[in-house]
């Protein structure tokens, strides 16, 4: 059996870890765009902020591939898939045939149009070479716009700061990590991410990238704006879809696959960010991690079954720890929520209950129960007679 | 001593049993590992561990 993996991001290489684990003998060829091994990409930030140095960023030692006999080909983006007859072709024109090909190509930053996106000094941060190419403008340009008040726009914010820059954050919505946090507790991050001396705005559409050839400062809508040597978009990503819309392989935002992760040729599977399983794209860590192990059993021709991952993140921005699982925004109307407050201790707590079970929760300034409620969600126990008593702080979860 | 859980995959570290594979003696607290050993399910380092309250 010959697996070829596209990518050697987390999903590429936890799939080809896996299929290792089960299978001694399948001969497993990565073949990855990027020159550097498998690192994990949260170790970026800490790049960017000079806390991990560049030989640790890397999970796995270099022999270690040799060891499970695992064949990388690094710098060797794939160029196009022929399903008719199972080849890839690889940057270069060289052909391989494959038996089962597993797509886990990723994502790319996604920059939207701006007027004047053109200009040198706009940045993003998917890759280590964007890390290298960043920090190298960084040394002659310090004042920096992140663009994008989510998780990783405050990450870049927190590591430019620790490298001494000045740093503004500007989001279009009316509050910071629009996705996980709600009004209250996104005031509350607010105030922190300020105390570091990072300076938020807030609904504010950036509508022009202003300077000559470099750039110089930002436009918003309503004519204000801001003056800068560098913009750090993060505004998201988007699944690498190319090569599978050219195969003729069903495709959305995301390359489609069912719950065994399969397209739809039935020798072509997906895991990660370049996957759209039942209509979500999720660009998470957990999902990607989870979605790989399952891939890879079915590669091998068992039949287990991707039921979908609760989203939850955790983050560590100005020393206060946050924590934000499923769905913490509910619709108008479909649930019931209970919060807890304590000013000044810095604590806030809110759960989400839709039919008696807990469907979201942010936790922050507290760790205390944060492992529990990822439980009680993940596992769709029903609360329904403990939601006023579950947001004390001596709460009992064994009576669940 | 308390186990710690990766943030990013869900690998439990429990003290008791430590990571031989990657030369943590079983008994090793998790504050003892050495700062550059990687979570052994998916590569990210100490810092994505929470410690289970």
């Amino acid at each position: 059996m010959r697996v070829i993996i596209v990518g050697n991001g987390l999903a590429g290489v936890i799939a080809a870890k896996t299929l290792r684990e089960l299978d001694k003998k399948v001969e497993i060829e990565v073949f990855a765009e990027e020159k550097y091994h498998y690192y994990p990409r949260p170790n970026l930030i800490e790049f960017l902020a000079g806390t991990i140095p560049f030989e640790r960023m890397f999970a796995f030692p270099q022999e270690w591939y040799k060891e499970q006999n695992i064949n990388i080909h690094l710098g060797k983006p794939v160029t196009r898939i022929f399903p008719d007859s199972q080849e890839i072709e690889v940057a270069g024109g060289k052909k391989e045939k494959y038996e089962s090909l597993l797509l886990a190509n990723g994502s790319f930053s996604f920059i939207p149009p701006f007027k004047g996106a053109g200009k040198k000094g706009i940045f993003a941060l998917r890759t280590l070479d964007d890390a290298f190419e960043l920090l190298e403008y960084l040394k002659n340009h310090q004042r920096v716009v992140v663009i994008g008040g989510g998780l990783l726009g405050l990450e870049i914010a927190r590591a430019m700061k620790s490298r001494g820059a000045r740093v503004d954050v500007v989001e279009f919505f009316d509050r910071l990590l629009p996705r996980q946090l709600d009004i209250q507790g996104a005031s509350m991050l607010k105030a922190q991410v300020e105390n570091m001396g990072i300076y938020v705005h807030l609904g504010l559409a950036t509508e022009e990238i202003l300077g000559q050839n470099d750039v110089r400062g930002l436009k918003f809508k309503g004519e204000r704006e801001i003056e800068m040597d560098m913009a750090i978009v993060a505004a998201g990503v988007r699944s690498n879809i190319r090569l599978t819309k050219e195969a003729g392989l069903e495709t959305d935002r995301g390359l489609v696959t069912d719950d065994y992760l399969q397209s739809s040729n039935a020798k072509i599977f997906g895991a990660g960010d370049v996957i759209q399983h039942r209509g979500r794209i999720y660009g998470i860590i957990p999902s990607s991690f989870n979605q790989a192990r399952v891939v890879a059993s079915n590669i091998l021709g068992m039949k287990e079954k991707y039921e979908g991952t609760v989203p939850s993140n955790t983050l560590k921005v100005a020393g206060l720890d946050l924590t934000s699982v499923g769905l913490v925004n509910p619709e108008e109307g479909t649930s019931e929520e209970f919060r807890k407050e304590k000013k000044e201790e810095g604590i806030y707590k809110k759960i989400v209950i839709q039919k008696g079970v807990v469907t979201g929760a942010i936790w922050m300034g507290t760790k205390k129960g944060v492992n529990e409620i990822s439980r009680i969600i993940s596992q769709k126990i029903n609360i329904e007679k403990h939601k006023i008593s579950l947001l004390e702080d001596d709460f009992d979860y064994s009576v669940l | 001593m308390e186990k710690w859980e990766c943030t990013a995959c869900g690998y439990i570290y429990d003290p008791k049993e430590g990571d031989p594979d990657n030369g943590i003696k079983p008994g090793t607290a998790f504050e003892d590992i050495p700062d550059d050993w990687v979570c052994p399910q998916c590569g990210v380092g100490k810092e994505f561990f929470q410690k289970i309250a």
